[in-house]
Formats: C-alpha cells, structure tokens, sequence
C-alpha cells in the first residue's frame, strides 16, 4: 500500500515537474498574462463589477470556477480527514495507547481572556469576509479567522466545549451548506439564461441593483459560502487531527 | 508638543525593548526569561503603539481620529494577550516539570 502511494506521489510530481516547463519565464514580457490579462484586469474591474479591490474582483468573479474548485478542495481535505480518522471502531483508549499526555486542566486566566476575545474575533473576521471589496480579505481570510476562534476555544477549555458549540457534524453541513451557497448562486444565473458564475445576470432577480451591482452583491455571497466552508473545514481538521479521530479529550 | 509627546513614548518603548531583550537573553531560567520577556514587550509595544498614535493625529485630520480608535484597540488586545500568553507559557513550563533557578545568593 505504501509502494503503491509513493508511486501515485511519484508520478503525480514527475507530471507537474514536467508541466512547469510550459510556464513562461519569470517576468517573461512576451507572455500572455503580462501582454493583456493584467492590463485587462486594472483597466476593467473597477468599471465591470464597481469593486475597488482587483484582487476580490480577480477571484471571485472573474477566476470564479476556479475559486469554486477551490473551496472544494478544502472541503474534500476534511472529507478525507475526516473519513480515514474516524475508520475503525471508536476508540478512547487510542490517546493513551499511543502514548499522549492527559489533557491539562483548564486555567481560569486564561478561559476569562478567551471569552473576551473570542467575540471580537470573530466580528473582525465577518468584517473581513464583507469588507473584502474594499480591503485586503475575503472569505478564505474571514473563514480562517473564524475557525481560529474555535481553535481558541477548544484551548482554552476542552475538545468538547468547543464541539458542544460547532459539532463535527454540523462542520461538515455548513462546510457543504457554503459550497452550495456559491454553487447555487452559478446555478442561479444558469437559471437565468446566463452562463454559470455570470453574476451581472443576477440583477433580474436582486432588487435595487443594476447588472454591475449585481455582480458586486453576488462576490459578497460567494465570499459568505466560501467563509462558511473555509470555517468549518478547518475547524473539522483540527479537532480531527487534534483527537486522533475520537472527538474526545484533544490536547 | 504632540510630535514631542509621540518622540518620547516611542523613545520611552525603545528603551523598554531594549531591556526586554537583554533579560531575554542574559536571564538565568526560562521562568525569569518568560518574564522579562512578558513584561518588556507589553509595556513597550504599548507605548509604541501610543506614541505612533499620537503621530498620526499631529496633522490635526478629523479622519486620523479613526486610525488612532484603531491602534488604541491594538493597544488593548496587546494589554490582554500579552500577559495572558505569557501565564500561559510559564503554566506550561510549571505543568511540564522545568526547574526554577535557585543557585543565587540566598542571603
């Protein structure tokens, strides 16, 4: 089985080695992204979809299919996280079998800095997610700073504080339920007669908004989607990681 | 006088970086390490943060007063995490059995 891996990694490298030799040189002048892509982007976006940050404009909307597979990816590493920890009966004397420390006793110092903290965290990371129009963020930003504050919790207090507040298998809805949200706004616009992830087509159905604004909102729920899966995914991982599959007692 | 009082709390911040660094380094134990440490980056990031706060509000802007909200807010999670982390690495330390320094004079 490990041979058999090593020799899927191997090829697999051998493949993308193989594939960097295509790409242009650094800084080539003459290649396709620096001859009319970029210029296309900083001349265009502002006046297409009436968001100043190029970056959020690039992703989202432009690059959207590819920001979708994306979020996919993350949701299928905890998928795969997720399906081979969990193999095998559930259990609890594995930590000790394999020879971890008892979890430390929570510390009141500590726990009282957390539940000050935690919701400032996790105000600041909405304000990444919608704030990415305008400012450096986005929802992989946002989803990463709201998982942190789980991480946080499950620290501060236990593995099962923090699960009692976001089950695994509520990780694993909302981590779905955000790749929905961004496949279902594409399908949406195919609804729409449009292709799919063509916001501007959105505007037929989101009030007040014009076919530039209406790809402006529709980032914002993309961003969201992404925020959700990037959360829960993360969180997922580690409390996976962190327990060896058991959910119980982490570090 | 601003640009005076801003000069001094980032002199002031240096200093105190100054001597953290020294402790860190010079300092016998990991405990009395983790302490200077603590106690010399909270106080001098604060009033680092402080002074350049100050610094942007010498030109007098009615918008300046939101990037100065804003480095204060740093100014108070510095003033919380800071400690905080540290109590929670000498815990660790103290949980994981490291010795505390004790060949010094006794007098």
């Amino acid at each position: 089985m490990k041979v058999f891996a090593f020799c899927l990694v191997f090829v697999t490298g051998v493949m993308l080695v193989m594939t960097a030799q295509d790409f242009p040189a650094w800084g080539d002048a003459h290649s396709a992204p620096n001859q009319y892509l970029s210029t296309y982007y900083i001349q265009h976006t502002y006046r297409d979809t009436a968001v100043p940050n190029i970056v959020t404009a690039v992703l989202a909307d432009y690059r959207g299919f590819d920001t979708m597979f994306e979020t996919s990816v993350i949701f299928c590493a905890g998928l795969g996280i997720a399906a081979i920890l969990s193999f095998g009966p559930r259990n609890p004397k594995r930590r000790k079998r394999l020879g971890l420390p008892p979890s430390a006793e929570g510390d009141l110092i500590i726990q009282t800095t957390t539940r000050l903290l935690i919701p400032v965290t996790q105000l600041f990371a909405l304000y990444v997610i919608a704030h990415g129009h305008h400012s450096p963020g986005g929802g992989f930003q946002g989803g990463v700073i709201l998982a942190a504050s789980f991480i946080l919790l499950s620290l501060a207090y236990d593995l099962n504080m923090a699960l009692s507040r976001l089950s695994d298998r509520l990780a694993l809805l909302w981590g779905n339920g955000g790749l929905l949200i961004y496949a279902g706004i594409g399908l949406i616009c195919v609804a729409l007669g449009a292709h799919f992830l063509e916001y501007s087509a959105l505007h037929a159905i989101l009030p007040a908004t014009d076919s530039v604004m209406a790809r402006s909102h529709a980032m914002l729920g993309v961003e969201i989607g992404v925020g959700f899966t990037v959360m829960s995914m993360l969180f997922s991982i580690y409390t996976q990681l962190v327990s060896l599959g058991s959910l119980e007692d982490g570090l | 006088m601003i640009h005076g009082i801003a000069m001094g709390c980032i002199a002031l911040g240096i200093v105190f970086f100054f001597g953290a660094t020294v402790g860190l380094l010079r300092f016998p134990d990991f405990y009395s390490r983790v302490h200077a440490a603590g106690k010399g980056d909270t106080l001098s990031s604060m009033l680092m943060l402080f002074g350049l706060g100050v610094l942007v509000l010498e030109d007098g802007h009615a918008a300046d007063i939101l990037v100065f909200i804003k480095i204060m807010m740093i100014c108070v999670f510095v003033f919380l995490t800071s400690p905080t982390t540290t109590h929670a690495l000498t815990d660790a330390g103290y949980a994981a059995g490291v010795k505390p320094w004790d060949r010094g004079e006794h007098e």
